[in-house]
């Protein structure tokens, strides 16, 4: 039966392929229905399988951990395309298995949608799963954030593997409770950076100890609620770390870790978060430190995550952001910048974003600085228009133009600084509107 | 310059969907017309308020978790509450707030989180966590005295029943229960609904009824606002309307 499946999930794949579509998730979709729900079963991994999860930075942290075991000269399977999801993964499989469902090669590195942990790794055996932070995000698609760490603590309990928690987010290090046999659980955590706060700045969760219902005490936090934390009642947060960022500078950038010092390209502060984590994987796994340094100083994103544009002679940089925390990022990054730029925000209500936009009144527009002029666009282009109005934003300076070219029009028609805010399926064509404009109007992408 | 007092209650617990977004849209339509407009906060332990020398309690949703955390501290308030919404306090009530001034919610455990018993409803919450009332909502309601057609979001487990004076009828989305007719509750000082967005950011009648309610009832004579340039927001709403009511 399981040959039978695998036979149908190849047919279907060298037919999209023949086709010229990409198969990053149909083949899964139907094995899922033929398998019963099952769509991971019937491969046959024997090597390590490291599993990348989080609200924020699965997709850079899996493509680093990748990159680290192919520069030691690995071969190593990884969904690049964050196809993140069961049907995603039984995709990415179909596509390196032989006819008897076995998947030959040194370690699998898969980014896994928080959702699907338990799925997915009910029915394959995971060496290392690394959990980077819980935030606010499409809460009406995976119900709320406390249902959702419930169902990977349910996994976490009987998970005796390696567990590299964010010691620095209470949603997350209290997963370290979740087994305590295991005794293979790391967090990894971050001194305060130029910017840490000692009272919260933006809107933020998990403000209470998840095992006592004490509030948490913060020494500093570095953004929203992430920071180093602990529990007056019940120690919940007084752990060893594994692995510690500290002397972090973002203006050069640099940070050190395990008292080695690393140059990376991205100067933002969750950047060192998710490049610790690497530095983690890297120590379990004992990755020679060259490979390491290679991998952290050239690491850079494109895909609209801070890729920069030329509109004409205008400098343009595109940031996803998918919730709150991402957005509010990009603001302090765009205020922490000299002189006058104009905004353009891209507002999209997709099923994959969430049908809820509501998310846009945590961001603190009220921080603006030196913010000329607001374009906004896409299917909510007005609900990110009245947002910002109503954060004190004069209106005379909010032009909305849903349609994204015309939008990249506006943006590009005056002079000077421009960033562009994007939230997720608002992201790719965005990209593509900026690209349109180039090909007409001249400038360069990346 | 006149003034209109607020007291948020559990701001930094009861705040999902935006909520909290419901007070920035306030105080910014008193700011454009100069009335001065101060929002006091409270929370679990905070001294008691004197809850009679405000104009409007506002109290938002949170998750179940949270709405445990609170209950007890709330029932603490009742009789300040009580007094307040009857010599005239505003009440605005959106979700967990709208549930507990009820009787009681019944969670999905079935245990029973006591409302203030303010009104005669109470809410039940479906034993899986999977049947959620979740979307895009469209009400009309006549609160303001001409038909709104108010866009919000909801996202609730909990089934409201035994309510007796609806905030307005559904004509998108579910309302108080699952595809129910109904949604919210309403008197004139009260406004109780399960619509987040956040509820006044697309609906400027609603926040104005409310502005006037206050300053009318603070100098004992029918106050008339000026108008703003809600153009933003109306065309905001006039596209969420047509993409949902069309058939």
């Amino acid at each position: 039966m399981k040959r039978l499946q695998i036979l149908i999930g190849k047919i279907i794949v060298k037919m999209l392929h023949l086709m010229k579509r990409n198969a990053g998730n149909l083949p899964g979709i139907v094995l899922w229905h033929i398998s019963r729900h099952k769509a991971v079963s019937m491969f046959k991994v024997d090597c390590p399988i490291i599993a990348v999860t989080g609200t924020n930075g699965k997709t850079s942290v899996t493509n680093c951990i990748a990159q680290l075991f192919e520069r030691s000269g690995k071969k190593i399977i990884t969904n690049r395309e964050g196809n993140n999801l069961d049907t995603g993964i039984c995709s990415l499989l179909l596509r390196h298995c032989d006819m008897k469902g076995r998947v030959k090669a040194d370690y699998l590195i898969l980014e896994t949608d928080e959702s699907h942990v338990p799925v997915v790794y009910s029915q394959l055996k995971l060496e290392t799963l690394i959990v980077l932070d819980f935030f606010r995000d499409q809460l009406d698609r995976n119900g709320e954030m406390e249902t959702l760490i419930q169902k990977i603590n349910g996994f976490c309990k009987t998970f005796n593997g390696n567990l590299l928690l964010n010691g620095d987010d209470p949603n997350t290090a209290r997963l370290g409770r979740a087994n305590p046999d295991n005794k293979n659980v790391k967090y990894f955590h971050a001194e305060p950076y130029d910017f840490a706060t000692k009272t919260v700045f933006e809107a933020s969760e998990g403000r209470f100890c998840p095992f006592c219902g004490e509030t948490l005490e913060y020494d500093y936090y570095q953004y929203s609620h992430i920071g180093k934390f602990h529990c007056p009642k019940c120690g919940f947060g007084n752990y060893k770390p594994y692995i510690t960022a500290s002397d972090i500078d973002l203006d050069k950038p640099v940070f050190t870790a395990d008292g080695h010092t690393y140059s990376p390209k991205l100067n933002s502060i969750y950047n060192v978060y998710n490049m610790t984590a690497v530095a983690g994987a890297a120590k379990i796994y004992n990755i020679r430190q060259d490979i390491v340094d290679s991998v952290i100083s050239s690491y850079t994103v494109k895909n609209g995550r801070m890729e920069s544009f030329m509109l004409g002679d205008r400098k343009t940089t595109l940031n996803l952001a998918k919730n709150p925390v991402g957005a509010n990022m990009t603001l302090r990054v765009m205020n922490e910048m000299k002189g006058e730029k104009e905004l353009l925000f891209v507002l999209n209500d997709n099923v994959a974003d969430g049908l809820d936009v509501s998310w846009i009144w945590d961001i603190n527009f009220s921080i603006f600085e030196r913010v000329t002029r607001v374009v906004t666009s896409g299917t909510r282009a007005y609900d990110i228009a009245v947002r910002i109005k109503c954060s004190g934003y004069d209106q005379a300076n909010i032009v909305v133009r849903p349609d994204l070219d015309k939008a990249v029009d506006e943006l590009a028609k005056t002079p000077g600084r421009k960033f562009v805010i994007a939230n997720y399926t608002a992201v790719q064509p965005t990209r593509a509107a900026l690209k349109h404009y180039i090909s007409r109007n001249g400038g360069k992408t990346e | 310059m006149s003034t209109i007092k607020i007291l948020h209650m559990y701001a930094d617990m009861l705040d999902l969907y935006g909520d909290s977004g419901n007070m920035e849209v306030f105080s910014y339509r008193c700011k454009m017309r100069g009335i001065e407009c101060i929002i006091d906060k409270y929370s679990i332990d905070s001294p008691m308020p004197d809850f009679s020398a405000y104009d409007l309690i506002y109290i938002g949703g949170g998750a179940d978790l949270e709405q445990q955390h609170i209950s007890a501290d709330l029932l603490k308030c009742k009789e300040g509450i009580a007094k307040a919404y009857k010599g005239g306090t505003f009440l605005f009530l959106i979700c967990g707030g709208y549930q507990l001034m009820g009787k009681y919610y019944r969670d999905a455990d079935g245990n029973d989180i006591p409302g203030l018993g303010l009104f005669d409803y109470y809410t039940v919450a479906p034993n899986s966590r999977r049947k959620r009332c979740i979307g895009n909502i469209v009400i009309k309601t006549d609160i303001t005295g001409s038909p709104v057609n108010v866009v919000g979001f909801e996202n609730h487990g909990g089934q409201t029943q035994g309510v007796k004076n609806p905030f307005g009828k559904v004509l998108y989305g579910n309302g108080n229960c699952s595809k129910s007719e109904n949604e919210g509750y309403c008197e004139k000082n009260v406004i109780a609904t399960y619509l987040h967005g956040p509820c006044l950011s697309k609906n400027p009648e609603i926040t104005d009824y409310m502005i006037e309610y206050c300053l009318s009832r603070n100098s004992g004579e029918k106050v008339t606002l000026t108008p703003l340039d809600d153009k933003l927001e109306k065309e905001c709403r006039t596209v969420m309307l047509q993409r949902l009511l069309k058939k």
